[in-house]
């Protein structure tokens, strides 16, 4: 599904991502871990696409689509969804009128009909519920006064609206308790752990994987990926410690 | 100046005047006077430029904005009182004279002496400032006693090529560099006072910093605080070139009592590519006593020319005199990523009234200026900022800062703040905000609780808020200007 | 800015960023005098969305614990000036909120003078302008606290968006204070949309386009939080901006 292949990206004149290569198919759960400062952030936001974030070399393939070649939302629309470890703020917008005309803009962008109000209302409730989430904090403007475990759950009911086929979830286990750990580790397995999707799961603790066990585990350091493995080598990382492992 | 060398100039200036002067009016043979006579006219302004021994193209100039002048009419839209000027009143120059010598420290007015004591300014220093007889005559460059120091500093200085010299000397040794730059920042059009200043200056100094200098130490106005000048009418030209820094400090934290009431001074600097100038100002002329009568007048006309990109000018005042202040350092921000700041701490208090603030003028692509404002009001005084931030229409990517923050001391005073944002590119950020407060009972009492009396203890917030500006300013005047600022609000708590 | 005057210059203070030559024709402007009793609550509304050229010169008193919301939609595509002057009594509120949505050559201001006459009187302001094409949005704002105005608590919150380089935005919030004992600020912004934002909505799949408009949507929307009528104000609000994007 996805194959990114010795990419190399630069933020604000500095390289940060220094030919990374990884393979991801559908159905696979992967993590990547790496101590701070090693890209992981870096890897996120370029295969969104943000601004500031500039591919220097190597290229990525979407489903066998070129995807630096598409625009942020179109590769939203393509199946992309990238969970940000620190979310937006957005005062004024709420976040049923943000999910819905991003649902919709996506369908229209595929040629599918756009949901209507109460059909969306109705998937909105489902994926709210899922997460725990009270339908009166969605009226509310996206992630205004939201703590941190609450933006990272509303992360996840936004994926859950959006459906996507490949999530880049940034951290998402940073600033969580442990209940809304383990809440957020169900729904991901219950949203994504399905044989036509597909997990990116950047983290640099080991204990979303807990919840949520990958198949694959890659050590990111200096910018690119030192060392490969199964499930165990989380485990490893957590007890020896970056330098040790990826020596 | 010695005695000897003062002859010799007047000597020179009598005979270029008498050359100049060759009129059928009487007083041209007066000109062994030191003061020309009251009013201002042509003439004064001949007589002027004639003491000077200045070349024929700067007394065209000077009566070019002389003639300027006489079409302006004065501003009056400050939220300023004040009784009108009579420009005829007044004497335009008044030649270098010897301030009277005292014999002792026990001469000089008490309540003087006691501000130095509170300063902490060494007892050799209040000598020299207060013109005992005995201390060493303030020389042009030294304000210290060792020949040695004086020496070393100007040794240094032109090891490092840097020319800094009154604008009177450097009108005639480097007339190429002075005609290049002399009102190109503030031109004589400009405001009524930056015009009477042309055409009247007879004092002020010119700085060139040559291409990739640091100059070596900072450029005080304190080592030319002058026995025998009055500074009245200066004018400051500082250039910086390709990569050069300065940093320059204007004023003096001990009281300076003149005669003449109105100061209108013009301070123009220029920074070229890579170039960065400091420029640093504590000003604390006599506010007028209690009654606000008496005190000094202080219309400075200020601005910075970034010119080069990724130029940079720094504006740093702390203002606690004057009964009027109208000051507006700005900068011009032509040059590339070129970067203005301002920061500014004025205090009123009594019957002082304060209208100062900055433009930042924003042309240059990537240009970004920041302000910091810290307006403390007491008594019956009342304290304006007044700001403009200006982006031009081909200015992408401005970045705009602005803080101003307002300290009411009391019931009768006042705090205003008036900015102005005009803004005609859209890529352009600019940030505005301004708070007002007093010090809260709570704060007094928590402080006077841990042992502080309430003097000290409103001196204590009063430095507290104004922090950010102070630590901006070079080291020794940063601890004389907190000091300064308890001393300027004595007697407004309570 | 009475009736009786002859027509202002650029060097009369709240008229210097006004189109004179709009403003000529239609001074001078009859004020209207608003006053509210003691104890009264009033709300207003002002919708400037026709194609005419509009100024209004209100006046308006707020007895002692009087509350008054105004709330000003000025969206014309002519000259729009809505001047507004509010004495505040004793323990009174006055909320204030403006959008103004300037296109074409447009020149739109909104121009206010609070003054808290009497203590424990609260006043918010809240304006928010988007300027495209070649138009000028102006906002002259000024909060003058009198002596013994004790427990005033005033507040601004300006804030300008252009979406050409042909258009203007002036801003003047200011403050003349007379008393100690009060808490007055403001906050005025003139910018672009933030970038993080625009990427956040783009990143779930909105066009760049629309994540513009829904930023810029809630951004206009701003100015009538808790107005009455804010739905409907809020959808002429929108409409005129789509005029402009």
């Amino acid at each position: 599904m996805l194959k990114i292949d010795n990419l190399h990206a630069a933020v604000a004149d500095k390289p940060i991502l220094k030919g990374l290569s990884l393979t991801i198919n559908a159905g696979e759960i992967h993590a990547i871990m790496g101590p701070n400062g090693a890209g992981k952030s870096t890897l996120g936001y370029t295969l969104g696409g943000r601004p500031g974030y500039v591919v220097t070399g190597g290229s990525v393939s979407f489903n066998d689509a070129d995807l630096l070649a598409l625009e942020p939302h179109e590769r939203a629309a393509a199946g992309l969804f990238l969970g940000f470890q620190y979310p937006v703020e957005i005062p004024g917008v709420s976040f049923v009128q943000f999910l819905r005309e991003s649902v919709n803009a996506q369908r229209k962008a595929r040629g599918e009909e756009p949901l209507s109000g109460g059909d969306f209302l109705k998937l909105a409730r489902e994926q709210a519920g899922r997460l725990r989430m009270d339908m009166d904090m969605l009226k509310r403007p996206v992630n205004v006064g939201f703590s941190g475990g609450e933006k990272k759950r509303a992360e996840m009911v936004q994926m859950g609206i959006l459906d996507p086929c490949l999530a880049i979830l940034d951290e998402t286990d940073s600033g969580l308790d442990i209940d809304a750990l383990r809440i957020c580790g169900e729904g991901i397995n219950a949203i994504m752990r399905k044989p036509d999707k597909a997990v990116l799961l950047i983290t640099h603790y080991q204990r979303l994987l807990d919840y949520v066990k990958p198949d694959f585990v890659h050590v990111l350091a200096g910018g690119r990926i030192v060392k490969s493995g199964g499930p165990e080598l989380a485990l490893q990382l957590e007890e020896q410690g970056y330098e040790a492992v990826a020596a | 100046m010695t005695e000897q060398v003062q002859d010799q100039k007047d000597q020179a200036a009598r005979e270029a005047a008498a050359k100049v002067a060759d009129y059928e009016h009487g007083w041209s043979a007066d000109i062994e006077t030191e003061f020309a006579p009251k009013g201002l006219d042509e003439n004064t302004v001949r007589f002027i430029s004639a003491k000077k021994n200045e070349p024929e193209w700067m007394l065209e100039w000077r009566l070019k904005a002389y003639r300027h002048w006489l079409t302006m009419p004065m501003p009056d839209w400050a939220k300023l009182n004040i009784p009108p000027i009579d420009y005829q009143d007044a004497y335009y120059y008044a030649a270098p004279k010897p301030k009277k010598v005292l014999a002792s420290l026990d001469e000089v007015d008490p309540e003087i002496l006691e501000v130095y004591k509170k300063l902490g300014i060494p007892l050799e220093e209040q000598k020299v400032l207060a013109g005992v007889e005995g201390a060493r005559k303030v020389a042009v460059d030294a304000v210290f006693d060792s020949v040695s120091v004086a020496t070393t500093f100007r040794e240094e200085l032109k090891k490092a090529g840097v020319i800094f010299l009154s604008i009177s000397e450097a009108i005639r040794e480097y007339p190429d560099l002075v005609k290049r730059w002399l009102g190109k920042v503030v031109p004589m059009h400009d405001n009524f006072f930056a015009a009477l200043n042309c055409a009247v200056f007879s004092d002020g100094t010119f700085v060139y910093i040559p291409e990739g200098v640091r100059c070596p130490m900072e450029l005080s106005t304190y080592f030319r605080i002058n026995a025998e000048n009055t500074g009245q009418f200066e004018r400051t030209l500082i250039v910086a070139d390709k990569g050069a820094y300065v940093s320059y400090l204007e004023g003096c934290t001990a009281p300076q009592r003149d005669e003449n009431q109105l100061h209108a001074a013009v301070v123009e600097l220029v920074a070229l590519d890579d170039a960065e100038i400091k420029y640093s100002t504590v000003q604390n002329w006599y506010p007028g006593d209690a009654e606000g009568k008496g005190g000094i007048y202080n219309f400075v006309t200020k601005r910075a020319l970034c010119q080069g990109a990724r130029s940079k000018v720094s504006w740093t005042q702390v203002e606690t005199g004057s009964a009027v202040t109208w000051k507006y350092p700005s900068c011009v921000l032509n040059g590339e990523d070129s970067v203005g700041e301002f920061y500014s701490v004025a205090v009123t208090n009594n019957f002082q009234q304060a209208d100062t603030g900055t433009k930042m003028i924003h042309n240059g692509k990537g240009s970004r200026s920041t302000i910091v404002s810290k307006g403390i009001s007491a008594g019956r005084s009342q304290n304006t900022y007044r700001g403009l931030v200006r982006v031009a229409p081909q200015a992408e990517g401005v970045r705009n800062f602005t803080q101003c923050d307002s300290l009411l001391l009391g019931k009768d005073c006042g705090a205003h703040t008036v900015p102005y944002i005009e803004v005609r590119n859209p890529s352009a950020q600019i940030e505005h905000e301004a708070t007002t407060s007093k010090i809260s009972d709570d704060q007094l009492f928590y402080a006077m609780q841990r042992g502080l009396g309430q003097e000290e203890a409103v001196a204590l917030i009063v430095n507290g808020f104004a922090k950010e500006v102070l630590q901006q300013l070079p080291m020794e005047f940063a601890v004389e200007a907190q000091k300064l600022l308890g001393i300027s609000l004595e007697g407004s708590v309570g | 800015m009475t009736g009786a005057r002859a027509l202002p210059t650029r060097k009369d203070e709240e008229f210097r960023y006004a189109d004179l030559a709009a403003l000529a024709p239609l001074w001078p402007v009859a004020v209207e005098e608003i006053v509210l009793a003691a104890g009264e609550v009033r709300a207003l509304t002002i919708s400037n969305t026709g194609s005419q050229a509009v100024v209004r010169d209100l006046s308006i008193r707020l007895g002692a614990g009087a509350q008054l919301t105004l709330h000003v939609l000025n969206a014309a595509p002519a000259y729009g000036r809505i001047a507004v002057r509010a004495e505040l009594g004793e323990g009174s509120a006055f909320t204030f909120g403006a959008a103004q949505l300037a296109g074409g050559a447009a020149t739109l201001e909104v121009v206010t003078q609070v003054t808290h006459a009497g203590p424990d009187a609260i006043s918010r302001q809240v304006v928010r302008s988007v300027a495209g094409g070649t138009a000028t949005a102006n906002y002259l704002g000024k909060v003058l606290v009198r002596p013994g105005a004790d427990g005033t608590d005033g507040e601004q919150s300006v804030r300008a968006m252009l979406l050409d380089r042909t258009a203007t935005a002036n801003a003047r919030p200011e403050l003349e204070i007379y008393a100690d004992d009060v808490k007055c600020a403001h906050g005025c912004a003139v910018g672009e949309l933030d970038a993080n934002g625009l990427f956040y909505l783009q990143s779930r799949g909105l066009t760049p386009a629309d994540a513009k408009r829904l930023m810029l949507q809630a951004f206009i929307a701003e100015a009538f939080v808790d107005a009455a009528d804010g739905d409907d104000l809020t959808a002429a609000a929108l409409a005129a901006l789509e005029q402009l994007l």
